[in-house]
């Protein structure tokens, strides 16, 4: 990229979540289920001091992709750090589960998810993981269906229970911005020590989590540029592919194999060297 | 001369004095180069209980190698020692103090050890002089504190102790001269010790000793802003700025704050401004430290020279390959002056533009707002209307509003601040903490950072105030309260008066000045990461880690 593509090129990581699922979708037929004015909030925030959003951080939009229908399920990053609540997880195993109907009745339906989350909202903690099993029980069915696609643009990033979300999809997709992780780098020095791993550091964090280390190392399928335009096309793309011959998350003998041979230091470039020889063929299938 | 008393003054002691010093110290010494592991001992021959030293130390270079060595000499052979430091920044500045080895200091920012400070004063261990701004505790140097022994930084040395300060040459050639001409002193630790220097910044005649350090000087990436943080808020109130003041009245020559709004405006040039068609109409020469967040809108074209006060790290490649914009010597690298880029700023430039922290009804400012007493830096002289100046500009006449054959032009000072700071603290206040800040302290005067008389325009996210516009002070008043928002300032504005304010020019809104709030979006910044900068360079520009992510 230069500066003439820097100045021309749209953002996806600068845009809020509703932007972001509109610029996604095919031009017409952009409608939201659950949006800002039916004012479905989260009753648990405003008793803790938090003001709430009228769509609780998750927006649900109906439309087209390449004039197949579609759902996209965006995360408001702005929104409480993106977190999974009561109301908000809701919507997308709610969302989720409609589309899962339609593919099991046969109508056509492309369900992307638009990651942008620290994970389960801590106000809410039991049912934002009860939440989250809702959610991974419907995609699981609907992916038997039909390939079920994932963004990671940044700069919140993918963590936490969601981050388990984004390892189930059929592809994922990723910006060199995004992150994905299951603990979050401030969440592991915390527990472990600064010594463990310097959230400030943010090379160290990026050479762990960030999306050219995942694309490389195999957790996630396509690396892309912030850019609105480029990152619709890789979306488009990853339906046309169609299904996977197998989910990343089916491979375990796979995946088994990869941790017994864990190098003493795992850190980022060590992993890659391990790893991106054999990493990158995730369509083969082990099962 | 014989005196009355018959004896024969010396009009020579100083020099004198400083030979028998540095016989002494020869014996760590290898010519003019100091041994490092005696480096504690040579400063105990060197440095005489009640000096005046000078320890360099500016808000980006630290000579923290002989900070560190001073803090070891023994409290019995060195004490009392009055320091000279215009930037308290290490802990071992102030350790001296604790340990009696100094007393006294003079110094003009004191921000990371501001609350040791304020505790040494009141428990009788520290005396401060004064606090200064950087150009007047150098100034003093040439007056009534001229150095007894510099100790300074310098990136590397011949051993003939010639020295190169390359791109952060800063404060060390000011600080020198005024001890190697004053009798003094000078002391200089570097990072290498070579046998060619890429240039000679200072000559080994002004130069003592040379020490190689244990690690290089510490240097700050200070004026780093990562454009990631640059909010939609601050984006309006660049555009507020640009079509309101520079576009108003063609600032061609200016100096930047460091705050988030500066970095969005200079992130807007390429963008925004281009579309208003500004380019070479406005902001074409810069008095700035080497912003990063400047490179788009050199790589555009926008800008024909900049002259900085100091160095950035990561920036030294970007500058030795844009040697037509940037001051540089024959070997590429740039040469920084602090002293002289104050002096272009105060005299030179037509516009400073900054952030603060606090503002009264008066538009005096300051960033002191807590227990802390930080002190001035650079910011009191950039932000003022110099009296002395004389050459005319089409800004400087701009501003000129008496219409007596004797009336001047005068600077754009414009204050830049949002109606209220983050956690819902208001800028805009009824009386500055800096008064009783300054009264605890004991402070002959109360720190305020640029006084409200110097004030031309303020720039808030509500609109423009022309203060330089206001007949009379409650004029001023009524013009500042209706862009203060919902703040205690900006809840006395009278709507009735503001309307005929706006009328007659003294406020505008972003209607009155064709900007569109909503269109102020980050897409509109011509980089919106660190990442993006470095594109921009063409990978020239080398962020320091932790501004990095990928």
């Amino acid at each position: 990229m230069n500066s003439a593509a820097l100045l021309a090129r749209d953002s996806f990581v600068e845009m809020g979540a509703r932007e972001r699922a509109r610029r996604l979708l095919d031009a017409a037929g952009f409608r939201e289920l659950l949006g800002p004015f039916e004012g479905v909030e989260s009753p648990w925030l405003a008793r803790q001091g938090v003001v709430p959003q009228s769509d609780d951080g998750v927006v649900v939009a109906r439309g087209t992709l390449d004039g197949v229908p579609a759902v996209v399920l965006a995360i408001e990053g702005a929104f409480q750090g993106g977190s999974t609540g009561e109301v908000s997880g809701a919507k997308i195993a709610g969302a989720l589960e409609l589309a899962l109907k339609d593919a099991e009745a046969g109508v056509p339906i492309r369900p992307v998810l638009l990651f942008e989350t620290g994970g389960v909202r801590l106000q809410e903690a039991n049912l934002g993981l009860a939440a989250m099993a809702d959610i991974h029980a419907a995609l699981i069915a609907l992916r038997q269906h039909v390939p079920v696609v994932g963004v990671i643009a940044g700069m919140v990033g993918c963590f936490g229970g969601m981050s388990i979300t984004a390892g189930l999809v059929s592809r994922l997709i990723m910006t060199r911005q995004g992150r994905l992780g299951l603990n979050g780098p401030e969440v592991i020095e915390q527990n472990a020590g600064i010594a463990e791993l310097d959230s400030r550091d943010r090379p160290l964090i990026w050479s762990l989590t960030g999306g050219e280390q995942r694309v490389a190392t195999g957790f996630a399928d396509i690396l892309i540029e912030d850019d609105a335009e480029a990152i619709g096309q890789a979306v488009r793309a990853a339906f046309a592919a169609g299904m996977p011959a197998a989910h990343a998350s089916q491979r375990v003998a796979f995946w088994r194999e990869r941790l017994a041979q864990l190098p003493e230091r795992a850190e980022g470039t060590a992993l890659r060297r391990l790893w991106s020889e054999n990493g990158s063929d995730r369509e083969a299938g082990d099962e | 001369m014989t005196r009355p008393d018959g004896t024969e003054r010396s009009w020579s002691t100083r020099r004198e004095d400083k030979q028998r010093r540095l016989e002494r110290a020869a014996a760590f010494a290898d010519g003019r180069v100091l041994k490092p592991d005696r480096i504690v001992e040579a400063l105990e021959t060197i440095i005489v209980s009640g000096d005046r030293v000078a320890l360099e130390g500016d808000n980006q270079k630290q000579a923290d190698f002989l900070s560190r060595s001073l803090a070891k000499v023994d409290p019995a052979k060195v004490h009392d020692l009055h320091m000279l430091v215009s930037s308290i920044s290490r802990p071992e500045q102030i350790d001296i103090f604790e340990t009696g080895i100094a007393r006294r200091i003079d110094f003009a920012y004191a921000g990371p050890q501001s609350l040791r400070v304020a505790q040494l004063l009141e428990d009788g261990k520290l005396e401060v002089g004064a606090i200064h701004t950087y150009v007047e505790l150098y100034a003093r140097m040439f007056v009534d504190l001229t150095p007894r022994v510099a100790l300074v930084a310098a990136e590397k040395a011949d051993r003939a102790g010639n020295l190169y300060t390359g791109a952060n040459t800063e404060d060390t050639p000011t600080i020198v001269e005024a001890a190697a001409f004053g009798g003094g002193i000078v002391v200089v630790q570097v990072n290498e010790i070579v046998d060619v220097l890429p240039r000679v910044d200072i000559p080994a005649s002004w130069v003592d000793f040379v020490v190689k350090a244990d690690r290089p000087a510490a240097i700050e990436p200070l004026f780093t802003r990562d454009p990631r943080l640059i909010t939609e808020q601050h984006i309006l109130m660049a555009m507020l700025a640009i079509r309101g003041v520079y576009e108003r009245h063609g600032v061609v020559s200016l100096n930047h704050g460091i705050g988030f709004n500066t970095a969005a405006i200079e992130l807007l040039l390429p963008t925004y401004a281009q579309s208003l068609g500004l380019k070479g109409k406005i902001a074409r020469h810069w008095t700035l430290n080497p912003h990063p967040t400047l490179i788009p809108a050199i790589e555009s074209g926008w800008v024909e020279s900049v002259h900085c006060f100091g160095g950035e790290v990561g920036m030294e490649g970007y500058i030795e390959a844009r040697s037509d914009v940037f001051f540089t010597g024959p070997d590429g690298s740039l040469r920084s002056n602090r002293v002289l880029c104050q002096l272009a700023g105060q005299y030179a430039v037509d516009m400073f533009i900054g952030a603060t922290l606090q503002i009264d009804g008066d538009a005096n400012s300051s960033t002191v707002t807590t227990g802390r007493l930080a002190g001035f830096g650079g910011a009191p002289n950039m932000g003022h209307d110099p009296g002395g100046r004389r050459h005319a500009s089409k800004a400087w006449l701009d501003l000129k509003t008496d219409t007596s054959p004797l009336a001047r032009g005068h600077k754009l000072v414009v204050q830049m601040a949002e109606t209220f700071q983050s956690g819902g603290v208001p800028t805009f206040v009824e009386e500055l903490d800096a008064i009783e800040v300054g009264q605890a302290a004991g402070m002959p005067i109360a720190p305020v950072m640029i006084y409200g008389e110097d004030v031309s325009h303020v720039v808030t996210e509500e609109g423009v105030a022309y203060l330089y516009l206001a007949r009379d002070e409650e004029e001023r008043r009524a013009a500042l309260a209706a862009v203060a928002g919902v703040s205690p300032v900006g809840l006395r504005h009278d709507p009735a008066r503001t309307d005929d304010l706006r009328r007659r020019g003294l406020v505008a809104y972003p209607e009155d000045l064709g900007v569109r709030p909503t269109e102020a979006k980050r897409s509109l910044l011509a980089a919106r990461t660190i990442e993006d900068l470095v594109v921009w360079s063409g990978g020239l520009y080398q962020p320091p880690a932790r501004f990095r992510s990928y």
